[in-house]
């Protein structure tokens, strides 16, 4: 049991980093950003490229990967918030300045979620891929099984949390962002640059998803679809916590990734006790959806949502 | 080559209907169903089950014939969509449209895991075509169309008639402004209710005309794009809150689809196998670009929707 509650950790903090740019985008720029997920996938093969390029320095003490990986994580960053302003100028500014509704918006992001996903299989194939080689993992007390990458994972996640979380609270354009989501008129009637904040909420968020989806490519592998299958959780974890809040991301991130591990589990023990023939893992990712539903039949503005 | 046409027309045909249940949904009471797969699947499933002969596989089948297993699949497409909408249609706009696709995906789970339902990954085969045992397979193709043709033409009529009546002005008033149409004293819940019910009911026939035509239906049968996308390219293309515009977006996306299987054909080996990534790249850039450009679509909506309003 502890085991499965320190995997929920881990699948949190992937969960978490992607959630933290689909409510930043859902609250600045207001839509559902379907593509999200194949934004993750698109930055694990970029690392996955990058990785592949340059010379090896050999194994961090302990890690699956040496310091490449850091610099293909950087590299990946940079490129996909490229990418991410190259379709916000060609496809979301103009659809946003013809005062497009939220689910134009959010139905002009699954466009971009099916391009990258095609540009992914052309270039890389449709075979799942890892960076390194496998991991054995270490025991601990409680029965807790542990690889040394996946220190490095939640590690990782909560440096980028600590380091967005300062960005928005300590830089003015951070704070400009704030505003924003607060009241967009009012931001832009005291002179805040709303162009700026539209492009850093992007690089932020498409940021995170790129290391969210390295930290998963090293956690599991890297597949084409790898992103699609998680965009479920990382909606779930923000449409539970309510759309607006870092720190709601994160908790809601941490809610699903606990609930589907331990839920797992319990429920499989159920249904053997029962004599069930149910294989519990295979449906994962509809326990993060069951708790969406039941969440929002109590509370529909999200657990920590003010319902505005 | 004609029988490809003929091929093209079915299926076309098969899309056309689900374009126009997305269209009642979306084009004209604003419900962005993003699972138009979980209909499909259940629609197909249920058919398939109720038609095929009996195997040890999975449940049944029962050897029932064809508009059994059609009356089945429309049934409980609608029980679905009615239970759903409970949790579902309480949330609004992109919301729903994220548990919407929740649900297709839960759907393709248990199709692909319950083996004892619905024989797994392997599928289900030999699903019975109308008569093809009785007028063999050339003449039965063209029965198929007729079928699917006539089922078109009757739920383009039962659309057409539905939104020009006074059912159909609430949808519309839902759809714009959704406390006003309440302030009127429209039980919006209730418009959507049917709406989105009725529209479910119609992707689960579409579903089962799939199957009865391809016979062979899988876990892969409906991903994401050849249900959910493919649909929504179709009346995008075509006119969201037109019935003509959709059925004619879908025969031109099937056709650009179908199409561009010829160009595979004449591109160097290499490129072949990735053709299909291809067209799906382009799927996303049409769909984008539909957005961009024309976002009407070809027909755009028919602002009038009373004749006798239009005589003014």
């Amino acid at each position: 049991m502890a085991d499965l509650f320190v995997n929920g950790i881990i699948l949190g903090s992937i969960i978490t980093l992607g959630a933290i740019g689909v409510t930043l985008i859902a609250d600045i720029l207001n839509f559902f950003n379907f593509a999200h997920g194949d934004m993750l996938s698109f930055g694990a093969y970029l690392a996955l490229f990058f990785v592949g390029a340059m010379p090896s320095w050999g194994n961090f003490p302990g890690l699956s990967f040496g310091p490449q990986m850091i610099l293909a994580i950087v590299f990946s960053m940079v490129i996909m918030s490229g990418f991410a302003l190259f379709f916000d100028k060609v496809l979301f500014k103009p659809l946003r300045e013809r005062g497009s509704s939220e689910l134009f918006l959010a139905l002009s992001s699954l466009g971009v979620a099916f391009i990258l996903r095609s540009i992914i299989r052309l270039v890389w194939g449709p075979q799942a891929q890892y960076y390194g080689g496998l991991q054995m993992a270490n025991r601990y007390p409680l029965g807790i099984t542990i690889k040394p990458d996946e220190f490095f994972i939640v590690g990782t996640a909560l440096f980028l949390v600590i380091t967005v979380y300062l960005f928005l609270k300590r830089t003015k354009i951070g704070k400009a962002m704030r505003a924003a989501s607060d009241n967009e008129t009012l931001a832009r009637v005291t002179g805040i640059n709303t162009e700026s904040v539209v492009n850093w909420t992007w690089i932020i968020a498409v940021s995170l998803t790129a290391a969210s989806g390295i930290l998963y490519g090293i956690q599991v592998q890297i597949r084409p679809i790898m992103g699609w299958n998680i965009l479920i959780p990382i909606f779930v974890a923000v449409v539970v916590a309510g759309v607006g809040d870092v720190w709601g991301a994160m908790v809601g991130a941490m809610i699903i990734g606990v609930a589907q591990e331990m839920l797992t589990g319990v429920l499989q023990n159920l249904f053997n006790a029962l004599n069930l023939d149910v294989l519990m893992t295979a449906y994962k990712p509809a326990i993060a959806f069951v708790l969406m539903v039941i969440v929002l039949l109590f509370r529909p503005q999200g657990i920590f949502g003010t319902g505005e | 080559m004609l029988s490809y046409f003929i091929s093209y027309l079915i299926m076309a045909s098969t899309y056309g209907i689900a374009a126009l249940a997305l269209n009642l949904q979306w084009g004209f009471t604003g419900l962005m169903n993003f699972g138009i797969g979980a209909f499909y699947f259940v629609g197909a499933y249920t058919s398939a089950l109720l038609t095929t002969s009996a195997s040890p596989d999975y449940v049944g089948g029962f050897g029932l014939p064809f508009i059994v297993g059609l009356l089945g699949a429309v049934v409980l497409s609608g029980l679905l969509a009615y239970v759903l909408a409970f949790p579902a249609l309480r949330l609004r706009g992109g919301f729903f449209a994220i548990s919407m696709l929740a649900i297709s995906e839960t759907i393709r789970l248990i199709v692909k895991n319950e083996k004892w339902l619905t024989n797994g990954v392997w599928g289900i085969r030999g699903i019975p075509q109308p008569l093809r045992n009785l007028v063999g397979a050339d003449l039965s193709e063209w029965i198929y169309l007729g079928i699917a043709a006539a089922l078109l033409f009757i739920f383009y009529r039962l659309s057409e008639v539905g939104v020009r009546s006074p059912w159909g002005r609430m949808l519309n008033a839902v759809r714009e402004d959704e406390k006003m149409a309440e302030m009127s004293g429209k039980d919006s819940w209730n418009v959507k209710m049917q709406s989105f019910v009725f529209g479910s009911m119609i992707m689960g026939v579409s579903g089962a005309l799939y199957a009865h035509y391809i016979g062979f239906i899988s876990p892969s049968s409906f991903t994401p794009l050849m249900s959910t996308f493919i649909v929504w390219l179709m009346i995008l293309l075509g006119g969201t809150g037109s019935n003509k515009g959709v059925i004619l977006g879908a025969f031109v996306v099937w056709g650009v689809w179908i199409g561009s299987e010829f160009l595979i054909g004449v591109l160097p080996s290499g490129i072949t196998s990735k053709a299909g990534f291809v067209r799906m790249l382009l799927m996303g850039i049409l769909l984008d670009a539909i957005l961009l450009i024309r976002p009407q679509g070809l027909f755009g909506r028919e602002k009038v929707i009373s004749k006798l309003g239009s005589k003014e």
